[in-house]
């Protein structure tokens, strides 16, 4: 079987030198950062590769596919050298500025072409990074297997060859293994394989080799749909992450104390939920550019309700509030009516129920169907869904379908005028995300569509009470479903294996050099963790400085910082650690952040929200007994 | 198929000359042939570093009309107008009268560049020409075949930190070539094998430590565009060679620097913690006021001069650059040598593919076009000028202005003996750390590959430590070293790839082997 890989050039956000920084904007020069290929993207390679290893069909090959400027052939060399066998550039300026819209429709124009003439119809898969990271947005492969009407199977992991191909993806509900029924089908992958490394014979032999160049004529493209005619939406603004952490930390001489401070500032929930509040609109009679009321794409498993679009409804209420009109809630499942008055509490004045068999677990294929359906029918003017897997699987896919724009992963939505090239716009919805790699934020608008949509991302947004006088009215809607929409076997779905790795954790105690030796590490954080994990809600895990990891206090794994895990949890510990950058840069992003340090110059305390500076060996018996007692009271 | 003619180790200013004057030359001959460089670093430029001072006359020669060319690099070169000689008391600065400064040190007329930026400049012309470069590919081993050299050894990829293959194993690839020309810098892998096999100079190699900071300051500052400065003194022991330098760099950046000769005695000198001494001095923290640091790196520099130059020549086999040790510690300028050696050794290579043959003897035609261009005369001039300064700047001055009438060699040893137990400077830590530095020079490695500096006999790191105090500890920029009880511990992933600990370990117990290839730092105006 052959394998089309999606690849794209993003700069490289993972190493940002000091002189890309434009400080008086608070911006990022772009221009500056090296190019290279999104990281995704090498593991869809590496999938691809093991594709046409393990099923070698006589002939088959792995082709790598991407849209950009002439320099973006940079990546293809790359991805010969690392052992594609073929590379196809798509690049024209009638392409330039496309968002995700008009992108994955040239990529699936491409596909087309290569599917005619170069593979002509011999059976084939597609294979990209899940996303990029630039624009972080998962929208361009959904959309691509959208257009092309294609199974989508997300989130995999690898890829098995034991009896034709099958696949383990992470699903709603746990570790699936899914065989794709139909050919060709669009993987995208988020596993972090070992890839492939480059050949230098490769490498050489690979400059040598001629590049398929396209331009948007060569793969029949529709001038009105691609580059930035083509767009559903358009950047109005950027400008700097407004809350840059500025933190300043409020210091403890006592256990006690701190211990109290932390866990009433740990349950208070996340600090962004209240950062954002958009000010209310006045439409005052002014006749509004889009038409409908404000949806909500209503996510369940097992009649549970996800947290996430509870938090959509209660916004939903405040954005359907300014512009005057209802707010529906979209309910697909099987035997799931009765959570529609509980949707009606939380803010919905219509439930949209969909209640099919076919509906029982998520496949993207009769989902985006449904929705699709009842979209095209009704035509909210907003529509808002969880920024969760699944809805990054199924927003992107309605959005396409349903012709309307897609902005992913907003941290703030507010109703606004806008006034662009002399029109003005009234009463829109304005968009607004964090963007390479949350270093920029960008405020988008949507256009050429009569459905603004996007994706939040949980606890973004705060749930309000429920208020359960409140009523509505129930649509059924009876989705046009059939068997033939069944594209995947899920061949079992085995339980997740316990969420494990401090990446994962909400909740990291971390100790550095400060604390010694191996024995106090083992004693004290050890300790602490247990203390804490019976007190707070969340996931408790060690973790630890580069030094202390390599003093031998803990293995490789629990290394926080630049060379080790990334981590973002709601509560960061750092004691013992002095705070250099190379570990600052791993764990800036935490929530709150405690620290202890036996220095009181220690440059971890400007990165802290609570400090403490004590000696380690009296302060932190102290800290595990006052956050043991805490668990009675 | 696709044989190669010339593989150059080194993307480097010797590198790319030797690359764009070879393949110009058979270009001009009509010769189809394949030149190849190959580079360790991620982009070319990444891994080079430079005080920055540059004689721009050898690229009239390398590439004619390039000052007419539209390149950032051409139009924002900041041509050097008034140039200033300082000695440095604790307090106090003394501009030298320019009367009493060598002309062989003046630089009125010269350019103030990064040698990165120098680096991806020559790799476009170069590519221009018809070179291919290959960035991120990491050479190991030299391939000895009966005393001639075949070509090279790639690095193994993918092995995990104990050595392991992972399931992306890719054995180290060999690349052969008619000629290979050793570009890789001062104590390169490849070049440290070939002197092994081929022979070294009358006096062993020695070295100085650059180290380096590009500093932002803020709009209307008062230092010029258009100046650079050179210093002697403080924060230098009078025992200790070396002085420092700022240099206009163009957009209100300035590089900052510190040359310290690597024959210290002082066990716990710390080159990182001296540039920030060296900052706090009242006329440097005057110049540099609001300044921002926005990247650091170090380097080593090769001064033995004429004396420790090793066999240039091997059959099928070259050395350029700073691999060869082509500095000129009179005027303290490597770079035109680099380019110019580069240039030579691309006329012979040239000379010896058109006779169809790559023995020694076909590439004799490089030294004598060294000797032709001055290089050597040059070189032998200075013969005894590092040598003045065997005991410091302050008693090697007058002798320096001597030396090159001493008609014999002044002997030199290898820069480690000189440290001394009981010589110590006690500084008392000032300014950025070294986890800063490290962080400001991008440098990356794969946390779990096998470190690349290897620990030869674990026993001699805590002997070092009970007799010197583990110098190490202090001179390695990037605090790569650290001992924990009795356990030498290495954190591969700070390397700076400046090779300062294979010169001055007291035990020579530090193996400094490659990396995956693309690691290391990521000097991008350095």
């Amino acid at each position: 079987m052959h394998a089309i890989v999606l690849v794209k050039q993003v700069p490289d956000v993972s190493n940002i030198p000091e002189e890309a920084w434009d400080r008086e904007k608070g911006t990022l020069r772009r221009g500056v950062l090296d190019s290279v290929l999104n990281p995704l993207d090498l593991h869809a390679l590496t999938l691809a590769l093991d594709l046409r290893q393990a099923a070698p069909a006589a002939g088959s090959r792995v082709l790598c596919l991407t849209m950009g400027p002439p320099q973006a052939k940079a990546i293809l060399f790359e991805c010969l050298a690392r052992g594609a066998d073929e590379a196809v550039l798509m690049t024209d300026r009638a392409f330039g500025g496309a968002d995700t819209w008009a992108t994955a429709y040239a990529l699936a124009r491409g596909i087309r072409k290569i599917e005619r003439e170069l593979f002509r119809g011999e059976p084939y898969a597609i294979v990209a990074g899940m996303q990029s990271v630039d624009g972080d947005t998962a929208q361009v492969p959904a959309q691509v297997a959208e257009d092309l009407d294609l199974e989508h199977i997300a989130y995999a992991q690898a890829l098995e060859l034991t009896d034709g191909v099958v696949i383990r993806r992470i699903g709603p509900t746990g570790m699936e293994t899914v065989r794709p029924l139909a050919r060709p089908f669009l993987v995208t992958v988020t596993a972090c394989t070992q890839p492939s490394y480059r050949s230098f014979h490769r490498s050489r032999a690979s400059r040598r080799q001629a590049l398929l160049e396209w331009n948007a004529q060569a793969i029949e493209a529709d001038p009105q749909r691609i580059g930035l005619p083509g767009s559903r939406t358009q950047v109005f603004r950027i400008f700097s992450p407004s809350e840059e952490k500025h933190k300043s930390c409020r210091y403890f001489t006592d256990a006690a104390p701190l211990a109290a401070a932390v866990r009433e500032r740990y349950l208070q929930g996340p600090a962004q939920a209240a950062a954002v509040q958009g000010r209310a609109y006045e439409l005052d009679g002014k006749q509004a550019s889009y038409h409908g009321d404000v949806w909500v794409y209503v996510e369940q498993a097992e009649g549970q309700i996800n947290d996430v679009s509870l938090e959509l409804l209660s916004e939903a209420r405040k954005l359907a509030a300014d512009l005057k009109v209802h707010v529906g809630a979209v309910l697909p499942g099987h035997n799931v009516g009765s959570l529609a008055p509980s949707l009606m509490a939380q803010g919905a004045d219509v439930v949209y129920l969909a209640d099919d068999p076919l509906l029982r677990h998520f496949r993207p294929i009769p989902y985006k169907k449904t929705v699709g359906e009842l979209v095209v029918k009704y035509r909210p003017q907003i529509m808002l869904f969880g920024a969760t897997p699944l809805g990054r699987e199924l927003a992107p896919r309605v959005a396409y379908g349903s012709d309307a724009g897609l902005t992913a992963d907003c941290t703030s939505l507010e109703i606004d005028d806008v006034e662009r090239s002399g029109v003005t716009l009234t009463a829109i919805l304005k968009q607004t995300r964090p963007a390479l790699g949350g270093n920029i934020m960008a405020t988008i608008m949507t256009k050429g569509s009569q459905t603004q949509m996007a994706t939040v991302r949980p606890g973004v947004f705060k749930a309000a009470a429920p208020d359960l006088t409140r009523a509505g009215t129930v649509i059924r809607h009876a989705p046009a479903l059939s068997e033939a929409d069944i594209r995947t076997d899920i061949l079992s779905i085995a339980p997740l294996p316990p969420r494990s790795g401090v990446a994962e954790a909400e909740i990291v105690v971390s100790g550095g050099r400060g604390l010694g030796a191996r024995v106090r590490y083992e004693r004290h954080l050890r300790g602490l963790a247990a203390a804490i994990t019976g007190t707070l809600p969340g996931r408790v895990e060690l973790g630890a400085s580069r030094m202390a990891v390599e003093d031998g206090f803990i293995g490789h794994d629990h290394q926080v910082g630049q060379t080790g895990q990334t981590v973002q949890p709601r509560l960061y510990f750092a004691i013992g650690i002095s705070g250099a950058v190379q570990h600052v840069s791993g764990m800036q992003n935490a929530d709150i952040v405690v620290a202890i340090n036996k220095d009181a110059h220690a440059r971890i305390f400007n990165y802290a929200d609570f400090g403490m500076v004590a000696d380690l060996e009296t302060a932190l018996p102290a800290l595990t007994e006052a956050f043991a007692a805490g668990r009675t009271t | 198929m696709n044989a190669i003619d010339c593989l150059i180790i080194g993307g480097g200013p010797a590198g790319l000359a030797t690359a764009i004057r070879l393949k110009q030359r058979l270009t001009q001959a009509g010769r189809e042939a394949a030149v190849v460089v190959v580079e360790k670093a991620a982009r070319l430029g990444y891994h080079a570093l430079s005080g920055g001072v540059f004689e721009t006359a050898c690229l009239d020669e390398l590439v004619p009309g390039w000052a007419q060319l539209d390149d950032p690099f051409v139009t924002e070169m900041v041509r050097i107008e008034q140039d200033d000689l300082y000695f440095l008391t604790e307090k106090h600065a003394h501009l030298v009268p320019r009367s009493l400064v060598p002309a062989a040190m003046h630089h009125t007329g010269d350019a103030a560049i990064s040698l990165s930026r120098l680096a991806a400049w020559l790799g476009k012309l170069a590519e221009r020409e018809g070179v291919e470069i290959y960035t991120g590919f990491a050479a190991e081993r030299l391939l000895l075949d009966g005393g001639a050299v075949r070509g090279v050894k790639l690095v193994d990829l993918g092995r995990g930190r104990d050595g392991t293959p992972k399931k992306n194993f890719l054995a180290g690839e060999e690349i052969e070539a008619r000629v290979t020309v050793l570009a890789d810098g001062a104590r390169g892998v490849l070049s440290r094998q070939f002197v092994e096999a081929f022979g070294g100079g009358e006096n062993p190699q020695i070295y100085s430590l650059g180290i380096k900071q590009l500093i932002k300051l803020p709009a209307g500052h008062a230092f010029g565009g258009k100046r650079v400065i050179h210093t002697l003194g403080y924060p230098n022991r009078p025992d200790v060679f070396g002085g420092g330098f700022l240099y206009s760099m163009g957009h209100d950046h300035v590089a900052l620097g510190l040359i310290l000769g690597l024959d210290w005695k002082y066990a716990d000198l710390n080159g990182q913690l001296e540039l920030e001494i060296f900052k706090g001095h009242p006329f440097m923290a005057d110049l540099l006021k609001g300044g921002q640091v926005v990247a650091a790196g170090a380097k080593t520099i090769p001064e033995g001069g004429y004396y420790a130059l090793p066999t240039l020549t091997a059959d099928g086999g070259v050395l350029v650059g700073d691999a060869a040790g082509f500095v000129n510690m009179e005027k303290i300028k490597g770079l035109h040598y680099a380019i110019r050696s580069g240039m030579c050794a691309g006329d012979a290579i040239a000379d010896a593919l058109a006779q169809g043959n790559a023995s020694k003897v076909a590439l004799a035609g490089y030294r004598a076009r060294l000797e032709e261009r001055g290089i050597l005369s040059d070189m032998k001039h200075a013969r005894n000028y590092r040598q003045s300064f065997k005991h410091g700047t302050m008693a090697g001055a007058p002798l320096s202005l001597l030396q090159s009438w001493l008609p014999f060699r002044l002997a030199m040893e290898q820069d480690h003996l000189a440290t001394r137990a009981d010589a110590r400077l006690n500084r008392v830590k000032t300014g950025m750390d070294k986890p800063q530095f490290t962080s400001l020079s991008g440098a990356m490695h794969r946390e779990d590959e096998p470190p690349h500096l290897r620990i030869l006999d674990p026993a001699a790191c805590v002997e070092c430590a009970n007799v010197y105090g583990s110098p190490c500890v202090h001179f390695c920029p990037g605090e790569v070293y650290r001992m924990k009880g009795t356990e030498m511990i290495v954190s591969h992933t700070n390397c700076l790839h400046d090779g300062s600990c294979q010169v001055k370990c007291p035990m020579q117990n530090i193996l400094w082997t490659v990396p995956e290839g693309g690691e290391g730092p990521r000097f991008r105006a350095m």
